[in-house]
């Protein structure tokens, strides 16, 4: 899967728990879940189950660990899917 | 070090299903996911431990300077209905928390240490909450200050761009914001 196409799905994803439209509007692969997109960290964990509903994999624990940003979340999916 | 949570519960029931399924295992051990199940209220349970979990995880934060999201990792154990203790690695902190119908505000601290200050309120959903909370953060020293986060979102307090030696943490959802300073 190309990036682009990764991050329009991640997009997708996080779209209903973001609470800053223009940082979400300008969404790069540096943008934080937290800091930038003002996600609540009580849901960080609904991001994390729908992307594993979308992609079919499993998040183990030290990835969720990891999962704060867009570049961090490509990084696992990609891994996840590659070692399917 | 010094870390709060503050959970609107009227806003958590729209916001998060604890009952979708991975929620509870993702989040909380075996051992807390019994106890919550077992609970007489299991809502009210999850957003109890959640907010001792995330309180302490601030004052983690403080102390270690770096960020992560492994609430797996911060173990609660209740002590009393409002009491607690979250175990983090060989890390313990003491957490108290304030149950009303509304919210659940939780205050986690490592020392014996006293609070400076600590203020509940009602905000308006529409402002800009951050910056209403950090407002009522300055108000309440007599000298002026401001807040600076560093590069983990750690809040700190400067005077006269001389950081202070007190530890602050800032929280807000929904209706309600909250702060505490130690």
């Amino acid at each position: 899967m190309k990036n682009d196409d990764l991050i329009s799905k991640l997009k997708t994803i996080v779209k209903p728990y973001i609470q800053d439209e223009i940082a979400f509007a300008n969404l790069t692969e540096d943008t934080d879940f937290i800091k930038d997109l003002k996600i609540n960290s009580a849901n960080l964990v609904d991001v994390i189950l729908d992307i594993e509903d979308e992609f079919d994999i499993e998040i183990d624990n030290d990835s969720m660990e990891k999962m704060l940003s867009v570049k961090a979340a490509i990084d696992i999916i990609e891994d996840k899917l590659a070692n399917k | 070090m010094i870390g709060n949570d503050l959970i609107d519960l009227q806003l958590a029931k729209s916001q998060s299903s604890w009952q979708r399924k991975g929620f509870l295992e993702k989040q909380f051990t075996d051992t807390e996911i019994a106890e919550i199940l077992s609970s007489e209220n299991p809502f009210l349970q999850v957003w109890l431990f959640w907010s001792m979990k995330e309180a302490a995880y601030k004052c983690y934060t403080q102390e270690f300077q770096k960020r992560f999201f492994a609430p797996k990792k911060f173990v609660c154990t209740m002590i009393s209905k409002n009491t607690g203790i979250v175990s983090v690695e060989n890390q313990q902190y003491f957490s108290n928390s304030e149950n009303s119908t509304f919210f659940i505000h939780t205050i986690a601290k490592k020392e014996d240490s006293k609070i400076y200050a600590s203020e509940l309120f009602l905000m308006d959903e529409n402002a800009n909450q951050t910056q209403f909370v950090q407002q009522q953060i300055l108000s309440t020293f007599l000298q002026k200050v401001t807040i600076q986060k560093n590069e983990f979102g750690i809040p700190f307090l400067y005077q006269n761009e001389k950081k202070l030696a007190l530890s602050i943490s800032i929280s807000h959802h929904g209706k309600f914001g909250a702060f505490v300073v130690l």
